[in-house]
């Protein structure tokens, strides 16, 4: 929250909205979002703990050791977690919410591990690969809409609607595992390894060299991302312009004397944009999940890889933290989708 | 959208033949929309892949010298050859076969989830906006309710406590993704239940439900078809990418999404067994979205993308 309102304060707002700030309308408005965003958090963290609960199942862990634990061994060791499917799930509920409001202490894995120490890393992984990607194929999608949109129907704007087709249809293990496939023969053909196909950056390198070894693990998952995504903001581009390019007012701009790329640029655009905005804003979350299959292939340990094995680990506090960092990213995206939406469209009085 | 905007082209004709004009010869609607949709090279390309696809799903099991379940130990991660067409994984299974068997796994889920979100999503969708009044309002709130609910990592959860059983896979896909389009359904069943025929209806005495199902349900008929389509694509880039992370469907039965996630462990040294299914994979999902944008422009009156007809 304090971040957020920090975040409003110090960047260079918009006429208009330094106006709001001065009413604080903008601040009261946010504030109410923000707490419905909360209560929205709050309910799915808390049904994923019963879901996790009803399907996960950590004694089944210690079944099966060599050499074998008695059940009274591995009560104990569940005990120590909150993990003991004989305690009630009330109890068991209210030891686990009461560390989080207390002393936001999100629990033990089965093994022990802290889930706030997992989660305090891989977040910034999982924000390395996916922030970078979200740049690319935001920017890449809005000026290939607006291309194919101001040339309809001729053969640049064809190969684009044909491209993007199918890069929207191509799934993401496919295209990430065909990169990977590509990256290899580069590097084979080469001589020397240009492109990592696993980790995030190599263990033993410091300093400067850091900053190209992070881009040469970089490059590929952020293909992979920009590849599938770029699309859905391209095609809602291009029929958005297509819509306003023939609108009296753009019409108008060019009997002012503008040229089409001005009329374009300075009228038609700014209103297409506000659909792309929140769309593009609400599609964070699902970058998210989108990166699950991207970081298990490239072996990266963020919060995409951290789901796949807290479930296979029935590792239910950890499941449940993945649950509610999804709800915060799309509360996230959704409020910056309100504030892109104030920013672009003057028809938007916030109260 | 409009699917009743057509009905005046007969009473074009019957003006042009008592005004002494050549006889236009009427168009019925499925001839227009197959004539519009016919136009569109890329989509009737995209049916005719989806069309082999899947005669290839249920025939291709009869040409295949292997079954997905009985290994062949004398040839363990061979490329392929005359014997094994598609080449054989580490345990020496045939891949043709395990290819078919996939395919034919994906499919079956996928357009079970695309046909059970476009009935539910309908009658959902329709009965709320013609109800109305508490059931539309408690309708809507579970909508939107679902819609915050991290429905990936349920889906996960349950599907992999089912052990892989499809089924059960289809079911949780089909929970968790008939609430989007009930939602425009909705949107778009506002609009008709204002139309004087539903008024009509049921002036007539017309039961309400089937109001819903004679007369709302088949004037969103064309979003519908678009629902499913897309359906279908979505239903199977879900499947792949659970069956891929190992929550899905699991050995010994195989689907195109499992049979990637093998392959991906020795895709540098044995990369048929990546080639194969993730091009029957890649064909099935880019055909179908070929048609779905066929379909939209051809049942789109107002479209101008191929021409006019």
């Amino acid at each position: 929250m304090h971040i957020l309102l920090a975040a409003v304060r110090r960047h260079r707002l918009p006429a208009r909205m330094r106006h709001f700030r001065e009413n604080a309308t903008l601040l009261k408005f946010l504030l109410r979002r923000l707490g419905g965003w909360l209560l929205m958090i709050v309910i799915a963290t808390n049904l994923t703990y019963f879901l996790a609960n009803m399907f996960l199942d950590p004694r089944s862990n210690y079944i099966g050791r060599r050499p074998p634990l008695s059940e009274d061994q591995i009560d104990r060791i569940l005990d120590s977690h909150n993990l003991n499917d004989h305690v009630s799930i009330w109890s068991r509920w209210w030891t686990w919410a009461k560390d989080i409001v207390l002393h936001w202490n999100w629990g033990q894995s089965p093994t022990g591990d802290s889930v706030n120490g997992q989660v305090s890393y891989r977040v910034w992984i999982s924000f390395e690969l996916v922030i970078g990607a979200f740049i690319i194929m935001t920017v890449l999608g809005i000026a290939l809409g607006v291309y194919a949109a101001s040339r309809q129907y001729k053969l640049a704007d064809r190969v684009n609607q044909a491209a993007s087709i199918v890069t929207l249809n191509i799934p993401v293990v496919v295209a990430a595992l065909g990169i990977v496939l590509l990256a290899v023969k580069f590097n084979q053909s080469v001589g020397h390894r240009v492109f990592y196909v696993t980790g995030s950056r190599s263990a033993d390198v410091t300093g400067f060299a850091r900053i190209g070894d992070t881009a040469q693990h970089l490059v590929l998952p952020t293909i992979v991302l920009v590849l599938t995504g770029y699309a859905g903001t391209q095609m809602l581009q291009r029929s958005l312009l297509l819509d306003n390019i023939s609108a009296d007012y753009v019409r108008m701009a060019r009997a002012k004397g503008l040229t089409k790329s001005q009329a374009i640029r300075r009228h038609a655009l700014r209103t297409s944009l506000i659909p792309v905005a929140t769309q593009v804003a609400f599609s964070i979350p699902a970058l998210f999940t989108g990166a699950v299959l991207t970081e298990s292939i490239f072996n990266w340990r963020g919060m995409g890889a951290y789901f796949v094995e807290t479930i296979s680990k029935n590792d239910i506090h950890g499941v449940v933290a993945t649950a509610a960092f999804g709800a915060l990213m799309t509360a996230l995206g959704a409020i910056l989708a309100d504030l892109a939406v104030v920013a672009l469209d003057p028809r938007v009085r916030v109260n | 959208m409009a699917l009743t905007e057509y009905e005046g082209d007969s009473v074009d004709t019957v003006e042009a033949v008592e005004a002494g004009l050549p006889r236009r010869k009427r168009v019925s609607r499925r001839a227009l929309y197959t004539r519009r949709f016919m136009r569109n090279r890329p989509a009737v390309g995209g049916l005719v892949i989806f069309l082999i696809l899947v005669l290839f799903a249920l025939l291709g099991g009869q040409l295949a010298k292997y079954n997905y379940l009985d290994p062949d130990f004398l040839a363990l991660t061979k490329g392929p050859n005359g014997d094994h067409w598609f080449g054989t994984d580490q345990s020496g299974t045939d891949l043709y076969a395990e290819t078919v068997h996939g395919l034919q796994r994906s499919l079956i889920i996928a357009i079970f989830v695309a046909a059970g979100t476009t009935i539910l999503a309908a009658i959902v969708g329709a009965s709320a906006a013609y109800f109305r009044g508490a059931y539309e309002r408690i309708a809507l709130m579970v909508i939107h309710f679902l819609m915050v609910v991290p429905s990936f990592l349920i889906l996960s959860l349950v599907s992999n406590k089912s052990g892989g059983n499809w089924a059960i896979i289809a079911l949780c896909l089909l929970a968790i993704t008939w609430f989007y389009p009930a939602r425009t359904v909705w949107t778009l069943a506002i609009s008709v239940r204002e139309r004087e025929y539903v008024t009509a209806a049921r002036y007539m005495g017309v039961r309400g439900f089937s109001i819903v199902t004679r007369h709302i349900v088949p004037n969103i008929g064309s979003l519908l078809v678009i629902t499913f389509t897309l359906g279908v694509v979505g239903a199977v880039l879900s499947e792949t990418a659970l069956s891929f992370i190992g929550f899905g469907v699991k050995a010994p039965d195989v689907s195109l999404g499992s049979l990637i996630g093998t392959g991906a462990d020795t895709i540098t040294s044995a990369p048929w067994m990546f080639y194969f299914p993730a091009g029957a994979l890649t064909l099935l999902t880019v055909s179908m979205a070929l048609i779905a944008d066929g379909l939209r422009d051809a049942l789109d009156p107002t479209s101008a993308a191929g021409g006019r007809a």
